[in-house]
């Protein structure tokens, strides 16, 4: 029992020390374990964020990704093998339960080598195609490095990428150039809404195995902006899978190399400020969001909150909290640019669909609010935010209420409707008619009376 | 045709109730009214007829049915032309209208058969009725009784109205 007790206290510190949104268990795969000091400082780095990197050979006997039914490890970071799979425990099949309980991969890919079958068979899964020979690299002839690449032009030079929409928040943006050393270039799927593309291939840029001597036209799959450098998929339990094309992007003498384009001047590369954004973005340290509480009430002073019943034509108040997270700390989350968090209230479809509006701001979160009055309606509806949007993770929040019909002393009085006093009017002139009536009936009565009886 | 056997009937009527100062007018009616007048002429002899031999209850009765048309007719047209919210005030309000008259109507049918025997013109078989006027009076109801029905029977309509109207 002690223990037990003490296993959890150890736990929850550690759930305390993470800096990633959800857990800092990271697996590295890497065949050769000798070439771990090749990346010594994306370790180094990952380490001081707080991780708990462990790297492990695909061919290792005791390499599993789950136990005992549940996650070993929160974070998978593969690198390009150089045999044909990724042996029998990193199957597609073991990553993709991996993703679906939330696990988040990072994937490298290099051109150097031609990628196994198994990696090729796994995107595939995901609706991310690689090139048909698998060994092809992406070649610029624009934007290609001068010093290490003045032959093959198989280095590309490129600026970080910017948003990717206007509406869409930019993760990886910034200023310097990336080195990018043989890249092994993917498409995506255009029927997916799960995937976005991260870094593009510039649009003078084409796809180009090595080893052949002329790409036969009729082969070309995609060129130029269709070619993705970079990819990301989330899935909708939110959990991510970044694909990387180019795997030596980092290493250490990529994380600060010296290069030249043709037209520009020698700079110094940002791939580990880049290489950050990525690891960072893929094992959820930013593009996390929380909803932190909900609430909903009339509009009127001192009402119940969150009550489970409204009237129809009420007019209610929704609070939405939302925080976002960046890398250690949860911090207000601002809708980017030309987007709106939205709120629907709905039975089967939605009677309203309206947008929040962030009222005020808390520490950690951004309160949303809107007002509306509830449609002329009586059911079941639900306040509903559903936010999916590229790079952020989902909210989706229901709450049902009953929005029910007005009680039967609940409407206006006749009289406090201006259009109803003629009808009041006519009511009460044929009341007051009758009464004078009566009174004259009554009057007259004995005269007519009087001359048939004495007839 | 009509005034014809109006005629007919009136000369036949009249020796029989001889003393009522109301069918005086009426003898002398057909004698004002030429066999080819026109349409005007005999639209006001029977207004003149309606007037002179009406009795003052019958007339008081009709006055307030007349009254109770105008009245649901003006809620009828207002509802027309500027819609029927609130309806439920509309349905009051007009349906009090129609159905105090519907009251009207029937204590006017229990209450002028009595005068049908001053109103000789109304049937032929007015001379058995002129006859056995007593009778007439121990089969239907009594006025008292008709009059007291028709105030049981308003109070109930104006109740329900004015709960209606909210």
């Amino acid at each position: 029992m002690r223990w037990c007790l003490a296993l959890l206290v150890c736990c929850f510190l550690a759930a305390v020390n993470a800096l990633s949104s959800s857990g800092s268990r990271l697996l590295a795969v890497l065949e050769d374990t000798e070439q771990k000091s090749v990346y010594s400082t994306l370790w180094a780095d990952l380490e001081a964020r707080g991780y708990d990197v462990s790297i492990e050979s695909p061919k290792s006997e005791q390499l599993s990704l789950f136990k005992h039914g549940e996650r070993a490890y929160d974070h998978l970071l593969i690198l390009p093998p150089k045999s044909k799979g990724l042996g029998p425990s990193l199957t597609p099949k073991h990553i993709l339960d991996f993703m679906n309980k939330d696990g988040n991969i990072l994937l490298a890919l290099s051109g150097k080598s031609p990628t196994s079958s198994a990696v090729s068979s796994l995107l595939l899964e995901l609706d991310i195609h690689l090139a048909n020979d698998r060994s092809a690299v992406v070649v610029d002839h624009f934007n290609y490095d001068t010093l290490s690449a003045a032959e093959k032009h198989d280095v590309l030079v490129l600026q970080r990428p910017g948003p990717l929409r206007p509406d869409v928040k930019a993760f990886f943006d910034g200023e310097g150039v990336l080195a990018l050393p043989r890249v092994a270039p993917q498409t995506l799927g255009s029927d997916s809404t799960l995937l976005a593309p991260v870094l593009k291939a510039p649009a003078t840029a084409y796809s180009y195995n090595p080893k052949e001597e002329m790409p036969a036209a009729d082969d070309i799959l995609a060129t130029g902006s269709q070619l993705n450098i970079v990819s990301a998929m989330q899935a909708r339990n939110s959990a991510r899978f970044t694909v990387l094309g180019s795997v030596e992007a980092l290493e250490d003498k990529w994380f600060s190399a010296s290069v030249k384009t043709p037209s520009g001047e020698k700079t110094t590369t940002v791939n580990r400020e880049f290489a950050k954004q990525l690891t960072g973005w893929a094992f959820k340290e930013t593009g996390v969001l929380k909803v932190n509480k909900v609430e909903h009430h009339l509009a009127t002073e001192g009402a119940e909150l969150n009550p489970s019943i409204y009237r129809i034509k009420n007019e209610t108040v929704y609070n939405i909290e939302v925080s976002e997270y960046v890398f250690d700390k949860w911090v207000p989350f601002e809708v980017p640019g030309e987007d709106e968090l939205q709120l629907e209230f709905t039975m089967l479809s939605p009677f309203h669909r309206l947008n929040l509006e962030p009222t005020s701001r808390t520490e950690t979160g951004t309160v949303f609010s809107t007002k509306f009055i509830t449609p002329d309606q009586h059911g079941i509806f639900s306040f509903r935010v559903n936010y999916k949007r590229p790079f952020f993770t989902n909210i989706e929040e229901k709450h049902e209420v009953t929005v029910r019909h007005f009680a039967h002393d609940e409407y206006p009085r006749s009289w406090a409707i201006s259009g109803g006093w003629v009808w009041i009017a006519g009511l009460w002139s044929v009341i007051g008619g009758f009464l004078a009536f009566v009174v004259v009936w009554l009057y007259s009565a004995p005269v007519a009376d009087k001359v048939k009886k004495t007839q | 045709m009509p005034t014809k056997r109006h005629a007919a009937s009136t000369t036949s009527a009249t020796p029989s109730t001889p003393t009522t100062p109301t069918p005086k007018p009426l003898s002398s009616g057909p004698a004002t009214l030429k066999t080819n007048a026109s349409a005007a002429e005999i639209a006001q002899h029977v207004w003149q007829q309606y007037a002179t031999t009406t009795p003052q209850r019958t007339l008081l009765l009709d006055a307030f049915m007349a009254f109770l048309v105008l009245v649901g007719g003006l809620q009828f047209l207002y509802c027309v032309l500027a819609g029927n919210y609130p309806f439920n005030a509309f349905l009051s309000g007009f349906s009090a209208a129609v159905g105090q008259f519907v009251l009207t109507a029937s204590l006017r049918m229990q209450t002028s058969d009595s005068g049908a025997t001053s109103k000789p013109s109304s049937k032929g078989k007015n001379a058995r009725f002129a006859d056995e006027q007593g009778e007439e009076q121990r089969t239907g109801y009594s006025h008292e009784r008709a009059f007291a029905d028709y105030i049981f029977g308003s109070l109930i309509l104006h109740f329900f109205c004015i709960n209606f109207i909210n």
